[in-house]
């Protein structure tokens, strides 16, 4: 094997709702990643990512099983050895870059650790850099509120700003300052609607960074990462269409009764109205997005699946919050 | 107003109650009202057909319309949680169907 022959592994990572996989979409459409193969994480019973990024590649691989974080000794390097295996016979596009979209709740460094120890990985693989995106809007909150968010921009190599359409210029400020200090040799990137000047991105080699440090030693000695046990991941699935209305009063209805302890929504869902484009719903805490609208569906499977990660949100009330709407809007539409 | 919407807000009400860590209990009454015990009592019943409105709610001998269970929701949680501030909601004009 030669230099030549191995291949960077670059970590994405950043909190629940800060742009990951917004901004994977939009590099996966430029041509000098072309060649990517793409290990997608998602905290969650079912896996939506995969299905949000809009590409033609055949190397995308989705990690459903787990926090990457926990599961790290073993389904990381049993997939990155599965990637390498596939493009060795030929059997996927031969990537000459991963990159890895972690869940929003992963801690990066057991990741980090594990690219930089495992003999196997380490003998084709060297680890690339690690890119964090962090929320324009609620970024300033959850630095405060959520420590594995600070672990994340405290091992990147280069932080990515998203949302700045929604934020306010002070909030944008404050912001830019809590970076600093927690990692002040990671350039500062600006990302509009996901979109990024890609060149350079991922280039930064992980031995330029200092600021990680200490989170790496710590995860050498502990081996698990316990998450906040009162985040919940759970799954609401309609198979009968939505109406447009009812989906926007479900929304309203979350954003004022759920606040920040609905950390992240997103669905994929499919509109009375529209059911050959289904719309792709993004929440976090009180923010939601217009809904944005794929060309036609990814898959064969046409039901509404919503992806929540809670915090003292019961599954079911979320589950009949929307089953009672859309009953109430059912009924006023036949109303005479 | 069918009997469905009315067994879905008891269920509602009933989650709601839970996941807002209020210990009440909730009833569905013969004459199709909804009943939140307690020290105020809360009183849920469908508004007459030629209403405007869709609910009746009734808090502590004061009644009042609301136009939608969320309107239902939010009167109730008003009532019974002190805490409670509905959170700010950023408005932005978007199509409900694809343009």
């Amino acid at each position: 094997m030669t230099g030549a022959d191995v291949i960077p592994v670059s970590v994405l990572t950043g909190f629940l709702g800060s742009g990951k996989t917004t901004m994977l979409g939009h590099l996966l459409r430029q041509p000098e990643f072309s060649r990517t193969a793409v290990i997608i994480n998602e905290f969650g019973e079912i896996g939506l990512d995969h299905e949000l990024i809009e590409t033609s590649e055949d190397s995308i691989v989705a990690l459903t099983t787990g926090c990457l974080c926990c599961t790290v000794r073993t389904d990381l390097s049993q997939t990155l050895q599965d990637l390498l295996r596939r493009r060795d016979e030929g059997s996927c596009s031969r990537f000459d870059r991963i990159v890895i979209e972690t869940s929003g709740l992963a801690d990066p460094a057991p990741i980090l650790h594990a690219l930089m120890t495992d003999p196997i990985i380490a003998a084709r693989l060297t680890l690339g850099s690690v890119v964090t995106t962090v929320d324009a809007v609620n970024g300033c909150a959850t630095l405060e509120r959520e420590p594995v968010s600070r672990k994340q921009v405290a091992v990147a190599d280069r932080i990515v700003v998203s949302k700045l359409d929604l934020a306010e210029r002070v909030a944008e400020s404050a912001l830019l300052r809590q970076l600093d200090a927690l990692n002040p040799a990671a350039p500062t990137l600006r990302a509009t609607h996901g979109c990024i000047e890609s060149t350079s991105l991922f280039d930064a080699a992980f031995c330029d960074r200092r600021a990680g440090d200490a989170w790496l030693a710590e995860a050498a000695r502990h081996a698990h990462h316990d998450h906040d046990t009162e985040i919940t991941s759970f799954a609401v699935i309609r198979t009968a269409p939505i109406q447009a209305i009812a989906l926007t009063l479900f929304l309203e209805a979350l954003a004022e009764h759920c606040g920040a302890d609905l950390l992240r929504l997103k669905g994929i869902v499919n509109i009375a109205e529209s059911p050959h484009r289904p719309a792709i719903i993004h929440g976090v805490q009180h923010v939601f997005h217009p809904p944005a609208w794929l060309d036609r569906w990814p898959s064969a499977d046409r039901r509404s699946r919503m992806v929540f990660i809670t915090r003292r949100i019961p599954q079911p009330w979320v589950g009949v919050l929307l089953d009672a709407i859309a009953a109430e809007v059912a009924d006023v539409s036949v109303r005479p | 107003m069918s009997g469905a919407p009315v067994e879905l807000a008891c269920e509602l009400l009933t989650e709601s109650l839970a996941a807002w860590r209020i210990r009440r209990s909730v009833e569905r009454t013969s004459d199709d009202a909804i009943v939140i015990s307690g020290d105020t009592r809360i009183r849920i019943e469908p508004a007459p057909r030629d209403s405007m409105f869709r609910w009746m709610v009734a808090i502590g001998g004061r009644k009042r319309p609301a136009l939608s269970l969320l309107a239902v929701l939010r009167q109730v949680r008003e009532a019974l949680d002190p805490d409670y501030a509905a959170n700010r909601v950023r408005v932005a004009v978007a199509p409900l169907v694809p343009q």
